[in-house]
């Protein structure tokens, strides 16, 4: 079991650069995302979790923890990897939000205000690995309610 | 090294013409293709563009139904749009077809439809949907960003396919102007080749083959014209050196049977005026002793003569008789030297007696005339028929004395040297003019004799050489005009023999 994770997990790791080169037409080399790209993978959340605080109700200072599973269809049917929403509301309709997306080469790390959850833009921070100094946005587009399903856009700078 | 025939020249000048024509043939139709090919860039340009234009049509009619739907939050603003959609794929099909040629191009078209499809499913559909549960979220800025950043990507895609044509088309064309402008160039070029060719193959022609043609009809001309002396210059490459070899070959042929017909026509005159000087000598010389004979036959008849008178007269009539006797075996004898069928009886002979027997039968048949006989003691034995060696030394003595009309002495000498027997006859006569020396032994030549009375034939020394000759012999003379002749005959002895 352990050995077939592995090797799900290198075949995922081989896949998202072709699938990367292939959607963003860009230059590919073997190491690192080193040039402008633009990455896209849908997920589908898997659990949000509503964390009062303060005053009960809706209100600033509430928390939200939203996981996403990430997908890319056309490689392969199961997860790629996961994101993780961390989410404080700063006024009755939006929230600052932390979100680290999981992904076989790497973590990236974005933040930002959130007004609408259904359409919105977070500033990719940075990353680790791969995606080490990546910057960019990341732009979620809602596209089914139930489940809750989004398209990923990263437009990464470098 | 042997030259070319004229048609191998003119197969070769041929060829090459043909080959610079086909060479500039081959040219402008390379021009026409390149041209060809041009237009049809052209024309695949055009349709490239009108499929860009109907594809960009769709994405404006996606963009336009979702801003109407942003706008209004009415789907039905989306039925343009949905439409569009439904043609992305079929127009892009047909754009990727359209640039199949062009591997970048089909890239970008590939990408184009990728990024259409893109807006499409990852946008406009989902911001259609949030638009009839959250109208705020799609009317935030965010959304006219996001859908500014999209479709500039395709727009951007567009533009680098469009720029990307233009520009294929423009080096088409410019590839065309060149090519154009070479072939034109190359063309011209060839053409005057051409021409300078041809009027070369002409002049050639007309040095090589015109002009010797010419000069043969005019040659051909002057010959028909009866100047067979004309002949052309054996130049000129194969066939007209043969032909110019072959008219002077011709004209030789032509003169030589000329020549050969003159000389014929010659001997035939030669023949007719001896046939009549024949005729004449014939009739002057058998007219006088036949004359005498039936003269002196009239007389014996028709007068009573006295015996002693009638003996003379019958004397008369006998030596005029063997007169015409000796003349027409004169006449045979040339006949059968003319036919070759001359006859001979030799034995061995004595020269001395038969030239002693000559010298006393013509002695005492002039009175003005002395004949001086010289002969060794020994016998000058030669085999020969003795009849014929007496009619050739009678001939000799006959001819002496005829000759010396002014009389003198006839000196013969008969003497055996080298194993030779020479009989020679020398007078003191009239001579012979030099320039009728080598026509003495000539058949019926008399020389001035006829016109000086001399008679004769005129075959008497052509007979006696003819039978010292078929002695084995050799028979000549010497003369000095005025001064007398020295006829002479050699015989080989029969000791010797």
């Amino acid at each position: 079991m352990r050995r077939l994770v592995y090797m799900l997990a290198l075949a995922a790791v081989l896949s998202v650069p072709g699938f990367f080169y292939a959607w963003s037409g860009s230059a590919w080399s073997s190491g690192a995302v080193t040039g402008p790209a633009t990455i896209r993978i849908t997920s589908r959340e898997i659990s949000r979790v509503w964390v009062d605080v303060g005053r009960p109700g809706r209100g600033a200072g509430d928390t939200e923890i939203v996981r996403h599973n990430l997908f890319n269809r056309r490689i392969r049917s199961k997860p790629i990897g996961y994101a993780e929403f961390v989410c404080t509301l700063t006024t009755a309709t939006t929230r600052a939000c932390n979100v680290t997306i999981f992904l076989p080469k790497g973590r990236l790390i974005a933040g930002g205000s959130i007004q609408y959850q259904d359409l919105y833009e977070l500033a990719v921070l940075g990353g680790t690995r791969l995606y080490d100094n990546a910057r960019g946005t990341l732009t979620v587009i809602r596209t089914t309610k139930k489940p809750r399903r989004h398209i990923l856009l990263f437009r990464l700078a470098g | 090294m042997k030259s070319l025939s004229l048609s191998t020249r003119m197969i070769a000048a041929s060829v090459v013409l043909a080959a610079l024509v086909a060479g500039v043939f081959a040219v402008l139709i390379y021009a026409v293709v390149t041209l060809d090919n041009a237009r049809e860039r052209e024309a695949a340009t055009k349709d490239v563009r009108t499929a860009l234009v109907g594809l960009e049509k769709l994405v404006i009619d996606l963009e336009t139904g979702l801003r109407g739907v942003v706008l209004t939050g009415d789907a039905r603003f989306l039925q343009p749009a949905r439409a569009a959609g439904r043609q992305v794929d079929l127009r892009a099909g047909e754009l990727e077809r359209l640039v199949a040629d062009n591997p970048t191009q089909l890239q970008r078209v590939r990408e184009l439809r990728l990024a259409i499809n893109s807006y499409v499913g990852d946008y406009l559909e989902p911001m259609v949907n949030l638009a009839q549960e959250n109208i705020a979220a799609v009317r935030q800025t965010l959304a006219r960003v996001e859908a500014k950043r999209r479709t500039d990507d395709i727009r951007r895609s567009f533009n680098e396919l469009q720029s990307t044509e233009d520009r294929r088309a423009a080096a088409s064309a410019a590839s065309a102007t060149t090519q154009s402008r070479r072939a034109i160039v190359l063309g011209v070029a060839g053409l005057v080749a051409c021409a300078l060719l041809i009027v070369l193959f002409g002049l050639y022609l007309a040095r090589s083959t015109a002009h010797p043609v010419r000069e043969a009809a005019t040659a051909a001309t002057r010959l028909a014209e009866g100047d067979l002396s004309v002949r052309l210059s054996e130049r000129g490459p194969g066939e007209i050196g043969e032909l110019t070899a072959a008219f002077n070959h011709m004209a030789e042929e032509l003169e030589s049977q000329r020549r050969e017909l003159q000389t014929q026509n010659e001997k035939l005159r030669e023949s007719e005026r001896r046939k009549s000087e024949l005729v004449h000598i014939v009739s002057h010389e058998l007219r006088t002793p036949l004359a005498s004979i039936l003269g002196f036959t009239s007389v014996l008849l028709h007068r009573d003569a006295e015996p002693e008178e009638q003996r003379r007269y019958l004397e008369i009539i006998d030596r005029e008789g063997r007169r015409l006797s000796d003349l027409l075996n004169d006449f045979l004898d040339a006949e059968r030297l003319d036919e070759g069928h001359l006859i001979l009886e030799p034995e061995l002979i004595d020269v001395s007696r038969v030239v002693t027997e000559q010298v006393r039968l013509f002695e005492g048949q002039s009175e003005k005339h002395e004949l001086d006989m010289v002969l060794p003691p020994t016998p000058l034995t030669v085999r020969g028929d003795p009849n014929r060696l007496a009619q050739v030394v009678g001939n000799l003595l006959s001819n002496a004395i005829k000759y010396s009309p002014e009389g003198g002495t006839v000196h013969v000498v008969a003497e055996q040297e080298n194993g030779v027997v020479r009989v020679s006859v020398r007078d003191e006569g009239l001579g012979i003019p030099e320039d009728q020396q080598e026509r003495v032994f000539v058949k019926f030549f008399r020389g001035d004799a006829p016109a000086s009375g001399i008679p004769g034939t005129g075959l008497g020394l052509t007979i006696a050489r003819s039978v010292v000759e078929a002695h084995g012999g050799s028979m000549n003379f010497e003369s000095d005009s005025g001064e007398g002749s020295v006829f002479w005959l050699e015989l080989p002895t029969a000791a010797a023999g």
